[in-house]
């Protein structure tokens, strides 16, 4: 929105598209004129955001035309990582990948050929419609650190993931591991109101001293990683002081006696030296949460970013929920089920194309069994029987990640050899950096779907231009697992030769004999086809946009009672799984430390011995994105790790100093920020970090390693959470040592 | 005639700095140019006894306006509705009025050669719309309004809260308004 800007100039039109620079997908207006876009504001009547948009959402205009943006296919011309592109068209760019990757199919088998994505803003069914019919099951997200073990563990127990949370009827909210102050604006503005209008208790949990621990009611400042131990500890709290809701246990748990049994022995003083939190402020946290009812606990990823220790802690994390009876109340989590009006995404998936025996050759799926398929077929049908549809199969049931990046290189269990990438840049997002670049090298074909020259995209044969934010519509679903859906339509048609994702996945998909499976010719279309049950009765997805915008489904409380209970194989909540024993685990959460902790490696310790946690999300970034646009960028323009004043002292370290952080797998650097804010021997880093004033050419591709947090993370089978095979990001072991002013730029 | 003033709640603010951005954004400014910074005052203390407050800061629109009072050029005006205001054909940018204001709140234009500041959006409060910083807030922190009108919401706010003035014992008597936390929680 510029100055003097005239909203009611001739010709000018408004339309309801949707911010794209992370997952919450603000309104936005944007006034169009002449398919230019010359203003956006936030959208007032957005249910979200009404109005608001950070300091992402505002740059909007300047990352649409920015100079640096990729505009039409390249196909590499020099050797990998050189630099040097062919324009092509996109005809001759489609042509010769479904060529390639048909020869590699026939060469290797259709598994050879694998996905990578990045977070939730594509049109993914669309990318495992490809895949299915392709005949690959190797399609992978980074969404192991995200959510998705939440979803499949919770979904075990209780029959569906209470994701839902009923804020407006609570009177406490858990923030374990999540600061919407800095990653989710829409719920920080919603937990202000109903904090100053309703008195709602907050508990923050978080080894920062984050923007919104500095808003909550009571601030427990944990050992990085140390969740499970605190959560048990809370377990154990809420059975043994009779907190817990004995008619709802009694009535909906199962296994309620097991539980019980399991965790008498996590008392809060066994918890103290685990978590660094006084067993008198871990009693007060969960008597706080346990006795103001209803109540919520507010997913965050540090669960889910703890390696082996995540599927226990969230399991340990919805047992907490289940037995106060915090679970379809209202202002409890509801579980809401997957959405019976209109069509979700996993029925665009093409599921039931893909053969068993493709299936069963899932790199991963005999290690991490939860998030593949044999762990998702087994979910799929009880969900299925319980509330007639399957989860999102994609993000759902994926490759393991790290594993396909180990069989690029070693070719065990099976050669891959193709890698299409969209909306991510693996080198900077995925675990252990230094193996995901030597995999992104070692690939014998790699096509990149992207905004930006990444690192990644540097790497590619092809690099394709995607269209982005204001350039493409947007339904918004919880991973296409909510039962309402937000709608948003693109302001212009995409910019120079940029085409949307879906676009991409079809027209492959037509050139590799998949012509009848692609009835839809623009993503519009396909929306429209998904909307179409919900009976609105618009004649085109904008119609739907501009009428409606979205539809929520009358809020429904305690299904259970109808439904004759839960959708778990018994009926009940199942506090001792059977789906979890079934597949090979344990049906009680197990107390497992730390990936890397001073009391099971006492010898890892004395090298590495200050506790390190990464991947926590700051403004103004997004993951690995934004670092092109000054405008956001003078807010944070240099990497920055937090360490307390304490350790900075005992370490000669001061403000602004560049350390070295280092753990077994290797070193990065960034700047000491001395702060309060973290507990001594805790060392905060900042995420996705890489520099695209510089030049991306190898080696150095745009210093993709130096300031890069993943070179840290662990993604070792055995450091891998054995239900999910989500990898270590927290609560690993490091040492740290001022970067010599001498030294030169580091060589990778 | 309306007397506008901006109340800044700042048990809500989070430091995001969207405020910051969406001005810069709509000003047009250079990288190097913020009307509108919010700083963050901590954490202070010691862990794990900490507090932290983010004070967004901005032209504060003086009833008694000491850069007014310097500009040699009559470039530097005090609307009657209160919005101070800088007419940017008259600015020689010979920086007075930046030497004068004790909130650091005007800034001088390299590339232009003048100075510049908030001026509450002016371009959008005319024609009846809120600046783009209160607007582009997803917290709703900041409050603007007419405060002759009783029933404004910046009215409301200003009456039934204990605010401060930043700099209040200059006289300059500022038209943005500070809610805090436990003081406003105690009244």
């Amino acid at each position: 929105m510029k100055r003097n800007f005239d909203f009611e100039q001739e010709g000018i039109q408004v339309k309801k598209s949707c911010c794209y620079f992370c997952h919450q997908n603000c309104g936005v207006l944007a006034y169009v004129k002449d398919d230019k876009v010359l203003a956006i504001e936030g959208d007032p009547d957005f249910p979200t955001n009404t109005g608001g948009l950070c300091c992402r959402g505002n740059i909007a205009l300047l990352h649409l035309d920015h100079p640096d943006r990729i505009n039409y296919p390249l196909k590499r011309i020099g050797k990998r990582g050189e630099g040097k592109w062919q324009r092509i068209s996109w005809d001759q760019a489609l042509d010769e990948i479904a060529a390639k990757l048909a020869q590699i199919r026939e060469e290797y088998g259709a598994e050879a050929v694998a996905t990578a994505g990045g977070t939730q803003r594509t049109d993914d069914w669309a990318r495992r419609r490809f895949m299915n019919l392709f005949g690959s099951p190797n399609g992978f997200h980074n969404s192991h650190l995200c959510w998705i073990p939440t979803f499949m563990i919770e979904t075990a127990v209780c029959g569906w993931s209470p994701f839902e949370i009923d804020l407006a009827n609570s009177r406490c909210i858990v923030l374990w591991g999540q600061n919407p102050g800095a990653s989710n604006m829409p719920e920080m503005h919603h937990l202000s109101e109903l904090k100053q209008k309703n008195g709602l208790k907050i508990i923050t949990i978080d080894p920062r001293f984050t923007e919104t621990a500095a808003k909550s009611d009571l601030w427990l400042p944990l050992r990085p990683g140390s969740d499970l131990a605190l959560a048990l500890a809370w377990l154990h709290v809420i059975i043994y002081e009779g907190l817990y809701d004995p008619v709802f246990v009694e009535n909906y748990c199962e296994g309620f006696g097991e539980l019980a049994n399991h965790v008498e022995q996590f008392t809060p003083e066994w918890a103290e030296p685990l978590t660094w939190l006084s067993a008198d402020l871990i009693r007060e946290s969960a008597r706080m949460y346990a006795m103001n009812k209803p109540g919520n606990i507010q997913w965050g990823v540090a669960m889910d970013q703890q390696g082996r220790a995540s599927g226990a802690a969230i399991h340990a994390r919805i047992l907490i929920r289940a037995i106060t009876g915090n679970l379809d109340v209202p202002g409890s989590d509801l579980l809401t089920g997957p959405s019976l009006e209109f069509i979700t995404d996993e029925e665009m998936e093409a599921n039931e194309y893909l053969s068993e025996e493709q299936k069963a050759k899932q790199i991963g799926a005999d290690k991490f069994k939860l998030l593949t398929w044999p762990g998702y077929s087994k979910i799929a049908e009880m969900s299925k029987k319980y509330w007639g549809k399957a989860p999102t199969a994609e993000w759902m049931c994926e490759a393991h990640p790290p594993s396909v990046f180990r069989a690029i290189l070693t070719g065990d269990p099976y050669p891959v050899k193709a890698l299409l990438v969209s909306a991510t840049n693996p080198v900077n997002s995925y675990g252990e950096s230094k193996l995901v670049l030597e995999a992104l090298r070692a690939v014998d074909f790699m096509v990149t779907c992207e905004y930006w020259m990444t690192p990644t995209a540097a790497l590619s044969d092809y690099v394709l231009p995607i269209a982005g934010a204001l350039e493409r519509p947007t339904i918004t679903s919880s991973y296409g697992c909510s039962d309402f859906l937000l709608a948003s339509q693109r302001a212009i048609k995409p910019m120079y030769e940029r085409r949307n994702d879906y676009n991409f996945w079809r027209d492959l998909g037509i050139r590799l004999g998949q012509e009848d499976m692609w009835p839809w010719e623009t993503v519009e279309d396909a929306y429209l086809h998904k909307l179409e049950p919900l009976g609105y009765g618009s004649d085109s997805y904008d119609e739907f946009v501009e009428y409606w915008r979205f539809h929520f489904p009358e809020r429904q409380y305690q299904k259970y009672l109808d439904k004759g209970g839960f959708g778990t194989p018994s009926g009940k909540i199942e506090l001792y799984s059977s789906v979890l024993k079934d597949l090979g685990y344990s049906p009680l959460p197990e107390y497992v430390g730390p990936v890397e902790n001073e009391i099971d490696h006492p010898e890892l310790a004395k090298e590495y011995p200050l506790v390190l946690s990464t991947g926590n999300g700051f403004m103004p970034f997004h993951h690995s994105e934004h670092f092109q646009i000054p405008d956001v960028r003078f807010l944070n323009s240099e990497p920055y790790f937090q360490i307390n004043p304490e350790t900075a002292e005992e370490y000669g370290i001061k403000e602004g100093d560049w350390v070295w952080i280092e753990t077994q797998r290797g070193r990065m650097k960034q700047k000491a920020d001395v702060t309060q804010a973290v507990a001594p021997r805790v060392i905060i880093t900042q995420r996705g970090w890489w520099f695209p004033e510089r030049k991306m050419e190898e080696p150095d591709l745009a210093g993709c390693l130096e300031s890069n947090t993943n070179v840290l993370t662990s993604t070792r089978d055995e450091d891998c959470c054995p239900l999910s095979g989500t990898w270590a990001n927290r609560g690993l072991l490091c040492k740290i040592y001022k970067v010599d002013s001498t030294e030169q730029k580091e060589d990778n | 005639m309306a007397r506008y003033a901006m109340v800044i709640d700042t048990r809500r603010c989070i430091g995001c700095q969207s405020c910051t951005v969406a001005c810069k954004v709509h000003n047009e400014l250079p990288v190097d140019m913020i009307y509108n910074p919010v700083t963050t005052v901590g954490p202070t203390g010691v862990f794990p006894n900490l507090h932290m407050v983010h004070i967004p800061l901005l032209c504060m629109h003086c009833e008694n306006t000491p850069c007014v009072d310097a500009c040699p050029t009559g470039a530097s005006l005090r609307r009657e509705d209160g919005i101070v205001w800088i007419d940017e054909k008259k600015c020689v940018g010979c920086k007075a009025c930046v030497m004068a204001c004790p909130y650091g709140a005007r800034i001088f234009n390299q590339e232009k050669g003048i100075v510049q500041k908030c001026d509450f959006c002016l371009d959008r409060v005319e024609k009846g719309n809120i600046p783009r910083c209160v607007q582009s807030c997803h917290q709703k922190a900041r409050i603007f309004g007419d405060l002759d009108d009783p029933n404004s919401e910046v009215a409301k706010l200003k009456n039934s809260h204990h605010t401060v003035r930043l700099l209040d014992e200059l006289g300059s008597k500022p038209s943005v308004f500070y809610i805090y936390g436990l003081e406003a929680r105690m009244k």
